[in-house]
């Protein structure tokens, strides 16, 4: 999968530039995070990847296809896209039917669709309440019941937007896995977040975005590691990070074990 | 983000200044009075002063194309029905052949045309130079039910609102493989999987508002509801008031008189 | 010791459509100027319990409910949502929805309140003014609260429960549309109420939150209170932390130095004495 920003800006019909002017490569399947303040971009730039927005200037190629080339229903085949609030995507009387949806929409036999079904339900979790009408789960479940419906459609990439907004110990537990499984399987997952360890645990890539700019791209040890820069865009570490910037330990470190073998090489000296 | 469609944007004129009780009485004494009086004069120098408050609104395009807009082709119509076939038509003017014309018919119809385009056109001038808020806060502080001042708000924010979801559900579906643009039958396809999710929503989300109100303090027994929103009465909204109200009695003693055959 | 603000009492909460009871014999008092988090797994009655606590229930939700609460001496069956208004005050989940639907700028939204309870119009304004300054929103006073992001209806929804200066907070996950920097500048508010006296009730799922602001955490899980102690105590108990709860990462490290025998120290839960903690284990 390859996706790729030639310096693109977008503007809202309000006037307001949110995008100015980007230049990125996301190549390959490696997980991606996409972090920074409220109204840096983040929504707008990932609306982009799908079609749903289109650039004011300059280009988005997915695969080396310009995203104008089609309709933002004809992208979907390539690119998910799990919305923030799942009120807004679940519509259906059933989880069973809300996964079947999409595939059919885009011409999937039945067959498959069954075959597919096993699995996904499986993966979110929602194995044994697929019957039950979406209005009638937990919020928590609402949200993998959407995940799942975009997993259905079997695209090459997936978009997250918020995904742990709401969620408990157990479903960070989950959306992990679904993250690992879904790397395996070969597909790429573009998430935004808010959650910082949920950002370290998961992402090895991590882009920071600032007012409508990237201001940090790269590896998520050497982001964090740039903690001026992190500064100028409201970003702050994870806890365990910070513990260990503030301590003043070398390396920059996400993991308790991490954090302890680090702690160990220091104290020798 | 999105920009919602509101039909009040402040220009800071003076009638837009004025007490929304004001324009509400200006309405029913210029609208009531072109409506007594016997002929159609009266409406037609309101309509001429309409024109002039509407300029002074910064309203005059907007306007002029409502009046016209609407007045031409009523007209029309109503001078050919009323002009050719009213009963009342003794006095004939002219033949257009399948049929003749009317003066009676003709008046009648001027003085319709001319009732309905003073109310249409003062309640034009005060609804886009009215902001809701101060009209519902008037009409609060007047002594209408706080109950009654939320459904007239609550009412007329619901579309906005609507459209809102609506857009974003849109974008939802389409990422699912709906195809959302397109020609005319293919949109409508679009929207049918979408109203359920608007409805079911809008219903959720109406529940969650109800309780959301209360626990904002709506329903305090004992007190009178207070408002932001600043209504003020001015000097020139009392003499606008006096000057309303003599106009209508005036056009009814006239009215009264003309009738009697005394004028 | 402080007064007691509000007392629950036995309290079961059964909603109409679902077939285990949300909370089940619910027993605890709050003292005035506490601060008191909430935290357990999704499902596991936090947010019946903060409709309970306004009075949601049972005026608002159908159900069966048994035990009583008390809101300052006032029980809160036998009052209304409305009037309770002025003892408590909950900011909800979803921010969109707490908006009134009725006012076409920010500044009407945050007075709404106010004009339910007959305010004047001059002390309006100035309170307006306040808490539109204090939220960081004065800049989209005169904006129409539908033209705004989640973050900034977030703020909007928040002033406009403080701005009604009830005794009682009751926050339910109120910062889900904020980013972390917004989150915090939100949470510094809240407990600079808090310091002068406002009693918080607060449901979180951020444990380094949770550990940093609270003086007492309760735990529910299924309905049920588990544990309400201090954030140490709770923390620092596996038997607790079994109840489907994170632990604060600080925790996790001053555990693991202890373990490895590098201090002898108490578990920390906030991050300043971590790293003080972190330093001196270093240096010996």
């Amino acid at each position: 999968m390859r996706i790729e920003l030639k310096q693109m800006r977008h503007v809202y019909p309000t006037g307001d530039e949110a995008l100015k002017g980007i230049d990125l490569l996301i190549d390959g399947v490696e997980p991606v995070a996409i972090i920074g303040q409220n109204g840096a971009g983040k929504t707008t730039i990932v609306k982009h990847f799908n079609g749903i927005l289109r650039p004011t200037s300059g280009e988005v190629l997915i695969n080396g296809e310009s995203i104008e080339k089609r309709s933002t229903a004809q992208w979907s085949k390539e690119v998910g896209y799990v919305f923030q609030n799942p009120d807004d995507q679940l519509f259906l009387e059933s989880v069973r039917k809300e996964f079947e949806f999409g595939p059919q929409q885009i011409g999937v036999p039945q067959k498959e669709i069954e075959e597919r079904m096993a699995w996904v339900s499986k993966l979110v979790g929602l194995e044994d309440k697929l019957d039950m009408h979406p209005f009638d789960l937990t919020s928590t479940e609402k949200k993998f019941c959407t995940i799942g419906a975009v997993i259905m459609m079997d695209p090459k990439a997936l978009i997250f937007d918020e995904p742990t907004c709401g969620q408990d110990v157990e479903g960070n537990i989950r959306l992990r896995k679904i993250i690992e499984e879904l790397y395996t399987r070969g597909k790429l997952c573009i998430t935004i977040s808010h959650d910082m360890k949920f950002v370290v645990d998961n992402f090895r890539r991590v882009i920071v975005m600032c007012k409508g700019r990237v201001l940090l791209d790269g590896k998520t040890e050497d982001v964090f590691a740039q903690t001026e820069v992190l500064k100028e865009s409201f970003v702050t570490p994870p806890p365990i990070t910070k513990v260990a910037q503030g301590a003043g330990l070398k390396k920059t470190v996400f993991t308790t074990e991490a954090f302890i073998k680090v702690f160990e090489e220091e104290r020798k000296k | 983000m999105s920009k919602v469609s509101n039909s009040f944007v402040p220009k800071h004129t003076v009638i837009e200044e004025l007490n929304p009780m004001t324009k509400i009485l200006a309405v029913f004494s210029l609208g009531l009075g072109t409506l007594i009086f016997p002929n159609s004069w009266l409406g037609l120098f309101v309509i001429v002063g309409l024109f002039g408050a509407a300029a002074a609104a910064k309203l005059f395009k907007e306007f002029v194309k409502i009046m016209f807009g609407f007045g031409i082709p009523i007209t029309v119509m109503l001078i050919f029905i009323q002009g050719c076939y009213s009963p009342k038509n003794v006095t004939f003017i002219a033949d257009l052949g399948f049929a003749r014309l009317g003066l009676e018919g003709i008046l009648y119809a001027l003085k319709i045309i001319s009732t309905l385009l003073v109310f249409l056109g003062t309640f034009y001038i005060m609804n886009k130079t009215t902001y809701t808020g101060k009209l519902v806060a008037a009409l609060t502080n007047s002594g209408l039910p706080p109950k009654a001042g939320y459904l007239v708000l609550a009412s007329l924010n619901v579309v906005p609102q609507m459209q809102r979801r609506m857009s974003i559900i849109q974008e939802a579906q389409s990422a699912r493989g709906v195809e959302t643009a397109g020609g005319m039958l293919a949109r409508i396809k679009a929207y049918i999987p979408l109203l359920g999710p608007v409805v079911m929503s809008s219903l959720t989300d109406a529940q969650e508002r109800g309780m959301t109100l209360e626990t904002r303090g709506f329903g305090i027994t004992g007190v009178k509801q207070t408002t932001y929103v600043e209504v003020k009465k001015s000097g020139l909204d009392k003499v606008l008031n006096i000057l309303l109200i003599l106009f209508f009695v005036v056009v009814l003693l006239i009215t009264v008189l003309m009738k009697m055959n005394i004028l | 010791m402080g007064n007691i603000v509000l007392e629950v009492k036995d309290f079961s909460f059964k909603y109409r459509q679902t077939k285990r009871k949300a909370l089940k014999n619910v027993s605890f008092q709050v003292e005035e100027g506490s601060f008191l988090c909430v935290i357990g797994a999704n499902g596991s009655g936090k947010s019946t319990l903060c409709n309970a606590l306004v009075g949601l229930i049972p005026h608002y939700f159908v159900g069966k409910m048994s035990g009583e609460i008390k809101v300052n001496g006032i029980n809160v069956a036998e009052s209304t949502i409305a009037n309770l208004s002025s003892e408590i005050g909950l900011v909800f989940q979803n921010p969109f929805n707490q908006l009134s639907y009725t006012a076409g700028t920010v500044a009407e939204e945050l007075a709404y309140g106010l004009g339910n309870r007959g305010v004047p119009r001059e002390e309006m304004v100035e309170k307006v003014k306040y808490v539109a300054e204090l939220m960081r929103i004065d800049h989209i006073i005169h904006k129409n609260p539908l033209e705004l992001s989640g973050g900034q209806v977030q703020r909007v929804a928040f002033g406009s429960t403080f701005i009604m200066e009830p005794k009682i907070l009751v926050l339910d996950e109120c910062t889900t549309q904020l980013d972390p920097l917004g989150s915090e500048e939100i949470f510094d508010i809240v407990k600079k109420l808090n310091s002068k006296g406002i009693t918080v009730i607060m449901v979180d799922h951020e444990m380094e939150r949770v550990a940093r602001c609270a003086d007492q955490i309760m735990v529910l899980d299924a309905g049920e209170i588990i544990a309400i102690d201090e954030p140490k105590k709770i923390f620092g108990n596996p038997e607790i932390v079994k109840h489907h709860i994170g632990v604060p990462d600080y925790v996790k490290i001053t555990q693991a130095l202890r373990e490895k025998g590098y201090t002898d120290c108490d578990i920390e839960v906030t991050e300043e004495p971590t790293i003080e903690l972190v330093k001196e284990a270093l240096g010996s």
